[in-house]
């Protein structure tokens, strides 16, 4: 019966994105902003796989995205390897990472989850400065640049990378369908939900959440990978940073509603856009009041529905259609 | 030798340490809130020390009961306007809650104070006492004094006081405390304020030897996290080796790394110490 | 190896505490037991033991002879023995569909997964609520949800906590009837229950614990004249073996 409105949406929606760029300046600001958003969207659903079908609080996915963005901008750099390829080997650095991070960690709850993700994201930030003469150090390091071509994952203009970001995102959304919908996101939603239950009605938690952790985190990388050739310049604190990384990619999970499809869409939408005109209006004017506002936003997010969150992942209509749809 | 210096050094670093984290897991404890914004009160309590000796000419080891009394006052006010109302929310929010608090603390510093560092000039700040073939920094001697007496403070407070005692009714069964005429939110209250200020107290304490900016704070946040989980989070006596602990492993572990890299060997061991051991070092062995 | 269930002096500690003391016992395929004793006697840690969400602190469990006892609980669930929870351990967001369908995960596709939901759904008296969410069940619903989720990963051995608490007289004789089924079909079940009544008529054996250790063994007529049983029991103001143990 909703079937046609359930396909409708989504198809309305990818063909407003499709069209949109092509009224706006291929290399003005509105379109960086989008691009922009578009990659955070991505992030987000990279996130939500691990933060929000398994329920397990990341809060050092940008350890991954920087292995993303290192990998793949030192290839190019020392050995002239092409981005695309760069991209496969981040990703398969940071399934490597997410499994030996997830042996000592995946069966913490909560804070302590938390807690030892973050110091996974500052380790590596720490480790990307101090290895000066391999990373570059805290200078940072810039892709070089050659001319506009897909196959060296480089354009001069916005626009093309509008395209790419958006099939990020698609190819993202869509393993995060495949995940949910699959065995793999009953079991994680059973583990959340109850996990000794979970394990004596026979799903091996520790594999399932090692699953899920392995996706989010290779997608992540390639992520990272995709930043630094937007992006051409980055250092340890913008690809592992904690706030503008770990925190900003887990919050739009969250502000959408975590474990939801359309989740990361709403919070990236909501945010990035948010963050952009603060900075735009009022970062030029004092420095600090753009991220200033972007704390408060998120206490004022938190102390408006406290239990929102949680009042998030409770299934509602659009949630059900999701897990119950074969 | 090198190594002896080291472990002395470290000790003393390690005493300040106890006592920025002693406030952390004095909140974890009573209130069952892990604070990420926490280590702000350190960069809260640097500036005003700063400003009591820009302007009044106070030494920073003075100045320390004021940045105790400013960041109590403040954290009063944050507890009962923000922390109160996430008490019994999930720790998603929490945990958010209090990230969205660090963001926004270091902004304003950033606003209030320009991105500048700063730092005090005191008459003993490169002196040295020799003991033997060590040397024993004055500065970092002062502050491990100061820092040992007000974790005395703290424990003759929670020993003897009749809040002291309420406090850690508290901590242990809310209910049963309220039973007994006890307040649990203006426990609650009292803790976060009471950590806020210890905390402050501590980066007081530390501004001869560490200049202050607006992300100080940012490099308190692992290092207080990895004192708090060596010692058993929300254990008081446990934060003090864990300080202690710590101080040696950063600086023992620049004889062996470069320096760039002692904070990298307290992350491996913070995240090794959470993985294996989440209760804590000292628990189930004392 | 006659015996499909092998309990063999397992104990299980807490601190200083014996929650079960050194309970050996055997369960022949196809049997129907029924493990009763007052609250506290350790019924719920026993199981919990044998399907492994407790490691036993002495003592070994086996299942067609293979020891069990140190694996984790999916593996043994895989190797055929599962539980339901006394306290109703749903997926509370997820339906009750979906909550089945869990159960079938471990051997199926996700297709032929909801296809044995569906069948099981139906076996137990729940088709009609198939697509609510487990949160929004009555209790009684919510036992058989966990009866049909543990059905669905077709256990050689299947543990029953009380699923017939808070039951109506219709219900109780409902789900006394498909566990009697369950035994012509050849599943081994060993059940927890209050209610003596519903236990007596049901199971053919009956074990009997107190205070973690195991006191008799025997069919319901040995257990109601066993002087210890009595005593330890049924000895507490209750005169005959039909009282409702609460």
């Amino acid at each position: 019966m909703s079937v046609p409105r359930r396909s409708l949406v989504p198809a309305v929606l990818l063909a407003v994105a499709l069209v949109a760029p092509l009224f706006l300046d291929a290399r003005g600001y509105p379109i960086r902003v989008l691009t922009f958003a578009l990659l955070f969207a991505a992030m987000g659903q990279a996130w939500n796989i691990v933060g929000g079908l398994a329920a397990q609080m990341s809060l050092g996915h940008a350890g991954f995205f920087g292995i993303g963005a290192y990998t793949s901008t030192l290839l190019l750099v020392r050995t002239g390897v092409s981005p695309w390829v760069g991209m496969i080997a981040g990703a398969a650095l940071a399934a490597l990472a997410a499994v030996l991070l997830s042996i000592p960690t995946l069966k913490l709850k909560g804070h302590y989850f938390a807690l030892a993700t973050l110091a996974f994201g500052e380790v590596m930030r720490v480790v990307a400065g101090a290895w000066e003469h391999f990373t570059g150090g805290p200078q940072g390091i810039s892709v070089p640049f050659s001319p506009d071509s897909l196959a060296a994952f480089q354009f001069k203009a916005t626009r093309p990378y509008y395209y790419v970001m958006l099939a990020a995102l698609v190819l993202v959304s869509l393993a995060f369908l495949a995940v949910s919908r699959g065995k793999l996101g009953y079991r994680l939603r059973a583990i959340r939900a109850n996990q000794d239950a979970a394990e004596v009605v026979g799903i091996g938690t520790f594999r399932a959440k090692l699953a899920a952790s392995v996706i989010s985190a290779s997608l992540t990388a390639a992520l990272g990978t995709c930043y630094a050739q937007l992006n051409y310049f980055f250092d340890p604190e913008t690809v592992f940073g904690l706030a503008p990384i770990s925190i900003r990619v887990a919050l739009i999970a969250i502000v959408g509603g975590t474990g939801t499809l359309w989740g990361p869409f709403v919070g990236a939408a909501f945010l990035i856009p948010a963050e952009e005109l603060t900075n735009h209006y009022l970062g030029a004017a004092v420095a600090g009041i753009s991220q200033l506002a972007y704390g408060l936003l998120l206490i004022v997010v938190i102390l408006i529905e406290p239990r929102g969150l949680v009042a998030l992942r409770i299934p509602r209509l659009g949630r059900r259609k999701v897990e119950v749809a074969p | 030798m090198a190594l002896l210096q080291a472990l002395v050094d470290g000790l003393l670093i390690g005493g300040v340490y106890a006592v920025i984290s002693l406030g952390l897991t004095l909140v974890f404890g009573v209130m069952g809130i892990v604070n990420f914004a926490h280590a702000q009160f350190v960069m809260i309590g640097m500036y005003v020390a700063w400003f009591a000796w820009a302007t009044l000419g106070l030494d920073p080891l003075l100045a320390s009961p004021l940045a105790f009394a400013a960041a109590f006052v403040l954290a009063a006010a944050i507890e009962r306007l923000m922390i109160r109302r996430v008490m019994r929310a999930p720790p998603v929010a929490q945990v958010f809650l209090t990230v969205g608090l660090l963001i926004a603390l270091e902004n304003v510093a950033l606003i209030v104070f320009g991105s500048d560092f700063r730092s005090v000039r005191t008459t003993y700040q490169t002196a040295a006492l020799r003991l033997g073939p060590l040397f024993l920094s004055v500065p970092y001697l002062a502050a491990f004094a100061l820092s040992a007496a007000s974790a005395a403070a703290l424990w003759l407070f929670l020993q003897r006081t009749w809040y002291g005692r309420a406090m850690r009714a508290t901590a242990q069964d809310r209910m049963a405390a309220a039973l007994f005429g006890i307040d649990p939110e203006r426990m609650y209250q009292l803790a976060f304020a009471l950590g806020a200020g210890l905390t402050a107290f501590g980066g007081a304490v530390i501004l001869p030897y560490i200049t202050v900016s607006p992300s100080v704070g940012g490099q308190f946040v692992v290092l207080m996290f990895t004192v708090v989980v060596l010692g058993g989070l929300g254990d008081v006596g446990g934060a003090l080796v864990g300080g202690l602990v710590a101080g040696v492993i950063q600086s023992v572990s620049t004889v062996f790394f470069p320096i760039q890299l002692q904070n990298l060997v307290l992350f491996v061991v913070f995240v090794a110490v959470l993985a294996f051991r989440p209760q804590g070092l000292l628990r189930g062995v004392a | 190896m006659t015996d499909l269930l092998a309990v063999d002096h397992v104990s299980r500690r807490f601190g200083g505490l014996s929650a079960v003391r050194d309970v050996s016992f055997g369960i022949p395929r196809g049997q129907l037991v029924g493990l009763v004793g007052p609250n506290g006697a350790g019924k719920t840690t026993l199981f919990n033991v044998l399907v492994g969400l407790y490691a036993p602190s002495a003592g070994v469990v086996r299942l067609e002879g293979r020891t069990v006892s140190r694996l984790p609980p999916h593996r043994v669930c895989a190797l055929g023995l599962t539980k339901t929870f006394q306290n109703v351990a749903l997926f509370f967001d997820m339906t009750v569909r979906d909550n089945v369908l869990v159960g079938g995960l471990m051997r199926h596709s996700l297709r032929d997964a909801r296809d044995l939901a569906s069948h099981t759904l139906e076996r137990v008296g729940l088709a009609s609520v198939a697509d609510k969410l487990a949160a929004d069940l009555t209790f009684p619903e919510r036992a058989r949800v966990e009866l049909a989720r543990a059905l669905c990963t077709e256990p050689k051995v299947l543990l029953l906590d009380e699923v017939m608490a808070a039951l109506t007289h219709v219900e109780m004789d409902e789900i006394l009837a498909l566990i009697r089924q369950l035994r012509e079909d050849g599943l081994t079940v060993l059940v927890v229950e209050h209610h003596m009544r519903a236990i007596m008529s049901l199971c053919e054996r009956i074990l009997v614990l107190n205070f973690g250790e195991l006191i008799a063994d025997g069919t319901p007529s040995e257990i109601v004249h066993d002087e210890r049983v009595i005593t330890a029991y049924l000895g507490r103001g209750h005169g005959s073996a039909s009282a409702r143990h609460a």
